[in-house]
């Protein structure tokens, strides 16, 4: 009693401390919390693929397009609709990250045209006509202008599209909104308005991310909360670890704002990983804690309290340890919020661990432990026994055991070879939600709303007025075109052939590349002198030697990307034998470049962490064949895992990518307790199978518990509305049970099977043995 | 909006003669007219060599060879590129009428062998992918804008009127212009002129004038888009003035012969 006095002050001291800390930490978050929503600040600024991009979309003024649609039944001439056309075309140059020629549409265009003798250039509509032949001119204009119908007019005639050219990061919410708000003024019966584009998907997706995480934590944390109550039977144990996940995860934002690291989209992972990690602490502590007052009824809280910490602190270490290697492990990462989302783990594990040692113990020494007692312990219930039976079976079919997992091993990595990464941001939607229909919607009238830039380029100077290197142009764009999900292309070759026709009184057999230098070039100076200049300036440099080809993609996915890809690069020696480089620029394509890299990177860090975590547990254990028995679970969970995702067609994203460093990160803590427990148990042991059943029964029911409460919690993210959180939700419960079942089974039976820990062959006994003498 | 005209270069060139400084304070509306209406000469021949900068410092340079007439009721302009080797001979011809009608123009591409008649009224005005409009270049009647003078301020020891001017038209595309005019030769030293938005968009100064013939004339401009950060300098030599180009330079065959 004594004694408990004097901790007593040691106890208030690490919860004022840990109060003090949180309130700094909450402090700095609500001070200097900053939320990074511009993607190309995920992008590695130095990656050459990167670089080059930035540097072309400089070149040549490459801008995500805000598409809106302005859609009339019954056709788009008549004088409501051009007005809008015009209101909306004018109005978006009031908006200050608009300039004047970020701005096409139908109003802001040119209408080149020729005739016998001459060459006319005239908007297609300045004052807004009432009668139907002043309409009916302008239907006609389009009509044989392949400029405009079809890009800016939809070929049916019910759909026209007013651009607006967006920098990429100029992008925010209140952007979007004003935006939208001021579009959405121009809707009415007649006329339909549809907003689409990179710019707004990337928007929205930043703004619904987080609000769907910001919704369905809570709920994940009030599901684990009562399964936890159900499984610890006490309040105060429930809250108290609860309490230790919501601290862990303020130190870790905390810390983030201290250190001035924006919030990233990854980062919202960070909860779902500490809220995993964290209650498994708790969960391993009460377990010792109840099994002390079960072996020692009445017994005041301190010493079961200095029990508990003296025989967790150990494996709890050695977990926590092992774990936060396995999130450094990202450091290999070339994208720095996967760095960060690592560190800032690692550091909120650290925050759990020493939390589970000190703010738990110094709970139970103030608010004292309320220990239900045996009528509610599960063994009694059966678990005991059960855990005996389960083990023995599982023991004496292991052959069975190993056949299956081979079996799902071998299925797995079938799987794993159809594992595909998807750079799309509308993937992320659901397939009926408004930004995917009105992207559907505008992607079915138009040519697409991504884009996709190549940009050849060669030394000699004016190496794109040669007929022939333009030719190449044409064919590219041709086969390019023939894909599906190919809408349309543009490039210097339009503007030529346009030229052309025009100069030949519009004939139409002169819609081709002129056949000489001297025709090309003079009509480049034609059109820079009476077309609009700027519009040149997208397609081609001054010296004629670097040229952008604009491919319009009716999806924004890698598959979408690659195919364009695949076809664009069987050019590539065609072009390399004429002196010209092919590179790649634009957001659809650093977005595929970049989900590449999270790719790689994620698989060198599994294998990192793989193998850092396997020599951690060799040195831990003191064995070689410790950290390889040990290593089976986590190694069993990140193949069925990848594998399941291959097989259910789940592409690896940002975030689904992140999903092995829990696998290990849950794994590995698992097997850790089973093996320490294991340990122990043999010394006080005579036969090796008693300490099988022991050790499944003790840290077996821990590890289930732990299971089954973050199972239940992750499965409620099944139920989030935004479908990269549903994934993530069942790919996380998906990998505890893998672990759960792959450290109760494969593990249990290698352990025993290979004498694991056993240094006195005496006592080695077989199943058979074991089974009769049970019997 | 009015026809524009591909060859109103040359109203900049000529200016400005030599204006007597009249007794008493001249408001800002007299002022640009004197401007506006400075004698150029009947005739003006000579080189231009107009060079585009853009913010990576890559340029793109153009020498043409020029001509002009102007008869009171009818201004006659013909111009023939020099360089780039690939638009050689390629010509342009602009007839712009006293009486408002709207001007003729023609070009004609060598390539092509073909000349043909240009009608415009796209939203272009800039002169030739250049930096000036060609308002800029002094086809901008006065009347069309509001004119206060400012104040009077030396520069570059120059005396100069400094002259607020404000388009009548609200949709035009400067909300203003600040000229700085040489007080004794009422030739525009540097423009400034404000976008849409009031925001400094284009500074335009004149780098060296002379007298040619008689008359005053600007030797070599520059204009420099301040937010692009793109300048284009037009640099004329061997001005000649008065020397009686005959009609028959301003003629659709003669497009078609060559500088």
């Amino acid at each position: 009693m004594n004694e408990l006095k004097k901790m007593k002050p040691v106890a208030w001291g690490i919860i004022l401390i840990t109060l003090a800390a949180s309130v700094f930490f909450m402090n700095s978050m609500r001070q200097n919390a900053r939320m990074e929503t511009n993607l190309d600040e995920y992008m590695p600024k130095t990656h050459p693929a990167f670089v080059y991009s930035d540097q072309a979309e400089e070149w040549f003024n490459i801008k995500d397009g805000i598409l809106i649609a302005i859609e009339n039944k019954t056709g788009i001439y008549n004088p409501e609709t051009l007005q809008a056309i015009k209101d909306i075309s004018l109005g978006l140059t009031g908006f200050p990250v608009f300039d004047e020629s970020d701005i096409m549409s139908l109003y802001t265009a040119d209408n080149i045209v020729g005739s016998e003798n001459g060459m006319d250039v005239k908007s297609f509509y300045e004052r807004v006509p009432s009668s139907t032949e002043k309409l009916d001119e302008i239907r006609t204009n389009v009509r044989t202008n392949d400029m405009v119908f079809g890009r800016m007019v939809s070929e049916d005639e019910t759909v026209a599209l007013v651009v607006a050219g967006m920098e990429s990061g100029t992008f925010t919410t209140e952007l979007h909104d004003s935006i939208v708000d001021y579009v959405r003024q121009y809707e009415n019966t007649d006329n339909r308005i549809y907003i689409a584009g990179r710019p707004i998907v990337e928007g929205t997706m930043a703004m619904l991310a987080p609000a769907d995480m910001k919704r369905m934590v809570p709920i994940v944390i009030i599901v684990i909360g009562i399964v936890l109550f159900l499984l610890l039977k006490s309040f105060r144990a429930t809250m108290t670890t609860l309490f230790t996940v919501f601290i862990s995860t303020i130190w870790a934002f905390g810390l983030m704002t201290v250190t001035g690291v924006p919030v990233y989209s990854v980062s919202t992972m960070i909860p779902v990983m500490l809220i995993a990690i964290g209650v498994a602490y708790g969960i391993y502590f009460y377990n010792h804690l109840n099994r002390y007052y079960q072996e020692h009824p009445g017994t005041p809280p301190l010493p079961a309290v200095k029990y508990t910490v003296r025989i967790l602190f150990v494996p709890l270490s050695m977990a926590a340890f092992t774990t936060i290697v396995g999130f450094l492990s990202l450091l290999s990462s070339q994208v720095y919020p996967i760095k960060y989302f690592g560190i800032f783990t690692a550091f909120g594990i650290f925050s759990a661990w020493v939390l589970a040692l000190t703010l738990l113990p110094a709970a139970i020494l103030i608010f004292g432990y309320r220990f239900k007692a045996k009528k509610t312990d599960v063994k009694n219930i059966g678990g005991g026994r059960a855990f005996r039976f389960i083990s023995n079976r599982l023991l004496l079919n292991r052959w069975w055991v190993y056949g299956i997992v081979g079996v799902l091993l071998i299925i797995s990595l079938v799987g794993i070879r159809k594992v595909w990464i998807n750079s799309s941001f509308l993937d992320k939607f659901e397939k009926d939600s408004q930004i995917a229909l009105t992207d559907a919607f505008v992607n079915s009238k138009f040519g697409g709303t991504s884009t996709l830039n190549v940009i050849l380029e060669s030394t000699q100077p004016d190496a794109f007025k040669q007929p022939e290197n333009l030719l190449i142009i044409d064919e590219i764009q041709n086969e390019t075109e023939k894909l599906m999900k190919v809408g349309n292309s543009f490039s210097l070759a339009d503007y030529l052939k346009r030229m052309n026709k025009v100069m030949n009184a519009d004939r139409d057999e002169f819609y081709s590349i002129p056949s000489d230098d001297e025709m090309v070039a003079q009509y480049l100076l034609l059109y820079e002198m009476s077309g609009d200049p700027e519009n040149l300036l997208k397609v081609i440099n001054y010296d004629y030697n670097r040229t952008n080809l604009t491919f319009q993609l009716k999806g924004d996915d890698s598959k979408t990307i690659d195919e364009a890809l695949g076809v664009i690069k069987q050019y590539e020696t065609r072009l390399n034998e004429r002196g010209i480089t092919l590179n790649y620029a634009g957001s659809g394509y650093k977005a595929l470049v970049f989900s590449d890299l999270i790719l790689q990177g994620q698989i060198k860090s599994l294998f990192i962490s793989l193998l850092t975590v396997m020599i951690l547990l060799i040195i831990m254990f003191r064995s070689l064949k410790a950290g390889l028995i040990g290593s089976v679970p986590i190694l069993i969970t990140a193949i069925l895992s990848f594998g399941l995702m291959g097989l259910l067609n789940i592409p690896l994203s940002t975030t689904t990518a992140l999903l092995s460093s829990i696998a290990i990160g849950i794994g590995i803590d698992y097997a850790i307790h089973f093996l320490q427990y294991y340990k122990l148990n043999l010394q006080h042991s005579r036969l090796k199978v008693t300490a099988i059943y022991r050790t499944m029964n003790q840290t077996g029911k821990a590890i289930m518990f732990n299971a089954i409460v973050v199972i239940s919690g992750f499965l409620v993210l099944t139920l989030s509305v935004f479908p990269p959180n549903r994934a993530l939700g069942a790919l996380v419960s998906l990998n505890m049970f893998t672990s759960l079942l792959g450290t109760l089974t494969i593990m249990m039976i290698l352990v025993f099977s290979y004498n694991l820990f056993v240094k006195n062959k005496g006592t080695k006994l077989n199943v058979k043995k074991q089974k009769q003498h049970s019997n | 909006m009015k026809t524009k005209t591909l060859f109103l270069m040359m109203t900049s060139l000529s200016l400005f003669a030599f204006v007597p400084h009249t007794m008493g304070q001249l408001t800002g509306s007299q002022i640009m007219e004197k401007v506006y209406n400075n004698p150029a000469g009947e005739d003006t021949q000579g080189s231009m060599t107009m060079t585009l900068t853009n913010n990576r410092g890559e340029q793109r340079i153009r020498t043409l060879s020029q001509f002009i007439k102007d008869d009171g009721a009818t201004e006659k302009k013909i111009m023939f590129f020099i360089t780039p080797a690939d638009v050689k001979n390629t010509s342009f011809m602009n007839w712009s009428y006293s009486d408002g009608r709207s001007d003729d123009q023609w070009i004609y591409l060598p390539a092509l062998k073909r000349t043909k008649r240009i009608s415009s009224d796209g939203k272009n005005d800039y002169f030739m992918g250049s930096d000036f409009t060609y308002d800029d270049l002094g086809d901008r009647h006065p009347d069309m804008d509001d004119h206060k003078l400012l104040r009077e301020e030396t520069v570059e020891g120059r005396a100069c009127y400094v002259v607020e001017s404000t388009p009548r038209d609200g949709d035009y595309m400067y909300s203003k212009t600040v000229t700085w005019v040489m007080k004794d030769n009422f030739l525009g030293l540097k423009r400034e002129f404000y976008d849409d938005r009031n925001t400094l968009l284009k500074t335009l100064s004149i780098q060296k004038f002379d007298k040619v013939d008689g008359f005053w004339t600007i030797l070599e401009t520059k204009m420099h888009n301040v937010q692009k950060d793109h300048t284009t300098v037009i640099k004329f030599t061997d001005v000649q003035k008065n020397k009686g180009i005959p009609d028959s330079r301003f003629t659709e065959r003669s497009m078609t012969l060559g500088n």
